[in-house]
């Protein structure tokens, strides 16, 4: 069926203690899904920067594993990624699977979302809302077109792209004037607000949509800050 | 200073933060924005309000701005916690793991179907065609439990409250009342006190 590999970060980037958490020997967390999906490697990214182990199991879209019973009670719509801890509890949705792997493992690898002070949670709750409603469907929009959508050997729209790509460039310009006046989304720390964008961004950028960011000095800036991160080279090498 | 929020009774995303509001009792001031006069697309309310020109924006009482309709929902959540009802789980990491999924539920699979008031036929068949499928799951999902995060009604829940209502003012309210579960569901919500004091604002 599936293959799995394993994969560890042998970076924490912050220990409180010495001592060789349980979690490592207790079990492995399984991750359902695809290395080259989007929302996989979202999940796989912060798995990474939380410096956590895990396994990757396959689930092959083509082949309509997402659609096999076992896997439909793990994930009823059907989409991937899906997440099993190390005590078997399921969670599917890769934001919800990174926020959940952030509460869990709180104190391992790099934090990314702020506690502690409420305006400061709420302002990267303002950030994580801006990544759905001002770039995720737009860039999941052109990236289907230009590079989806041609795998599966249809050709793309470019009049639907031309108009996602106009509206993303305004909302860019208004992220260009978020990040004039600080280093990251949600303020002066890198958080999950931030890391969502990666695998899409990517993308954007390996069909040839470089000029989104290019054009804007302080997206641009911003952009190489936070995909030039170990974590997500390390993902960028798996695919 | 009381909470004042930026927006208009109508629109759907302010009508998400008044809810939470009421539901967390939490008195308010709400200041119209005049959209059919595109004040929200005027350089002021770019600059001092919300940037991407768009309602609703909350300003607490001492002066802390927060926009994004579910970022505010969970702001006021996290800072009046212990007010009125509780909107999302405290201290259970698996539960609020759950919540994180319900949230996320209705943001991929429901938010969407907003897209049913297009002009454009070809259009509203596939989202008719997408949201069947996936209130075919929720049917499941809530086949097994009362809400969407489990047990307890929650923003995930209340989230859903403002395009649902759209959805049944179009004339199709035909996608919950046809599955038991998802109307069971959407019955329940609907008639919140906090909601029906909304819909009665608008």
């Amino acid at each position: 069926m599936g293959c799995s590999s394993s994969v560890s970060s042998s970076q924490p980037v912050h220990r409180t203690n010495n001592i060789q958490s349980s979690y490592d020997t207790r079990g492995t967390i399984v991750v359902y899904g695809m290395i080259q999906s989007p929302a996989t490697q979202r999940v796989l990214a912060t798995l990474i920067e939380k410096g956590l182990k895990f396994q990757l199991k396959v689930i092959n879209l083509k082949a309509g594993e997402n659609l096999s019973r076992s896997y439909l009670e793990k994930q009823p719509f059907g989409t991937i990624p899906a997440l099993d801890d190390v005590d078997g509890f399921t969670i599917y949705e890769s934001r919800a699977i990174s926020r959940y792997l952030e509460m869990k493992y709180k104190d391992k690898g790099t934090e990314l979302i702020p506690k502690g002070n409420i305006k400061v949670e709420g302002l990267f709750e303002q950030a994580a809302s801006i990544e759905l409603s001002y770039f995720d469907s737009y860039a999941n929009g052109i990236v289907t077109e230009r590079i989806f959508k041609k795998m599966r050997g249809g050709e793309p729209d470019m009049n639907k792209v031309a108009e996602l790509r106009r509206d993303l460039a305004k909302n860019l310009d208004v992220y260009d004037q978020i990040l004039s006046t600080q280093s990251y989304l949600a303020g002066n720390m890198f958080t999950l607000a931030d890391l969502f964008h990666l695998p899409l961004g990517s993308l954007l950028l390996k069909c040839g949509e470089d000029e989104l960011f290019e054009s804007r000095p302080h997206v641009k800036q911003w952009w190489n800050k936070i995909s030039t991160r170990q974590a997500w080279k390390t993902v960028q090498a798996m695919a | 200073m009381p909470i004042k929020v930026y927006g208009t009774p109508t629109s759907t995303c302010t009508q998400r933060v008044l809810t939470t509001l009421i539901e967390k009792g939490l008195p308010y001031e709400l200041i119209k924005v005049n959209l059919a006069a595109g004040e929200q697309k005027t350089q002021e309310y770019l600059d001092e309000k919300q940037p991407f020109g768009v309602v609703p924006v909350l300003i607490d009482e001492d002066g802390f701005k927060i926009y994004e309709s579910r970022a505010i929902c969970r702001y006021l959540e996290l800072k009046y916690k212990g007010k009125g009802t509780e909107l999302m789980p405290t201290n259970d990491v698996k539960a609020l793991g759950l919540f994180e999924q319900a949230a996320s539920i209705e943001m991929s699979y429901y938010d969407p179907m907003k897209g049913l008031g297009d002009p454009d036929e070809a259009k509203i068949a596939l989202y008719r065609e997408q949201l069947n499928a996936k209130l075919d799951v929720y049917e499941k999902i809530l086949s097994k439990q009362p809400y969407l995060a489990g047990q307890d009604f929650t923003l995930a829940d209340l989230f859903h409250l403002s395009y649902g209502n759209r959805l049944v003012k179009l004339n199709e309210g035909h996608f919950f009342e046809s599955r038991p579960h998802v109307k069971d569901w959407w019955n329940r919500i609907t008639s919140r006190p906090s909601w029906q004091q909304v819909l009665a604002l608008a």
